[in-house]
């Protein structure tokens, strides 16, 4: 098996036992369990949907002259479903937003220390 | 506790969606930003659940005790066509 072969497996094993924790809670919360071969149906699905997502980003990356994907490839990734194009963008404002917070937070560091010199000397 | 539990198990998943995607791009060159690194692990942990959920109401309409392939094979067509 080559190198790439090898990690990928261990990739779908990491994404086999996500999805099988997933399940386990949704069945716990509907008290209703899912069959192993559902849950290996659905990790496969979503390892293979994982490529499908990396080729799109990938040409919408392209398609704006870049070579790194970013956040405005993966809000056009989820564009067919009005929900979901709703919930990513909440969540990329989320991010924004905690960008800023931290910047805020880290001026207002160098700001005190500034201050602390200036009245030691 | 248990929130704490989730958020450590994210952070993982976050990781693996990362490497995972990378893997399949085409290009050398072709790289992954941090933020769209999180956004996607998020896109994906909404796909899963999407898949979870569904499969289970189709179990639960036809009074199955447990979620079964045909139940995950009914709600694949559309949980493909949206997202």
């Amino acid at each position: 098996m080559s190198d790439r072969d090898e990690s990928q497996q261990r990739l779908k094993a990491a994404v086999h036992f996500t999805v099988g924790r997933l399940c386990q809670k949704t069945g716990e919360d509907h008290r209703r369990d899912f069959s192993r071969q559902v849950i290996a149906s659905m990790a496969e699905t979503a390892f293979r949907q994982c490529d499908i997502f990396a080729k799109d980003l990938e040409a919408f990356a392209r398609h704006a002259k870049r070579s790194t994907v970013s956040t405005e490839d993966v809000k056009l990734l989820a564009r067919r479903s009005n929900a979901l194009s709703i919930y990513i963008q909440n969540k990329s404002e989320e991010l924004n937003q905690e960008h800023r917070d931290l910047k805020k937070k880290n001026t207002g560091k160098r700001k005190a220390r500034d201050t602390e010199e200036e009245s030691r000397e | 506790m248990e929130g704490c539990q989730s958020d450590r198990a994210g952070e993982g998943f976050g990781e693996t969606v990362s490497k995972l995607l990378s893997s399949f791009f085409k290009e050398e060159k072709t790289k992954l930003s941090g933020d769209a690194a999180l956004l996607m692990a998020e896109m994906l942990r909404v796909f899963v659940q999407e898949a979870a959920v569904r499969s289970q109401k189709q179990a639960e309409s036809e009074d199955c005790d447990q979620v079964d392939i045909e139940h995950f094979e009914k709600i694949l067509p559309q949980l493909l066509l949206d997202f």
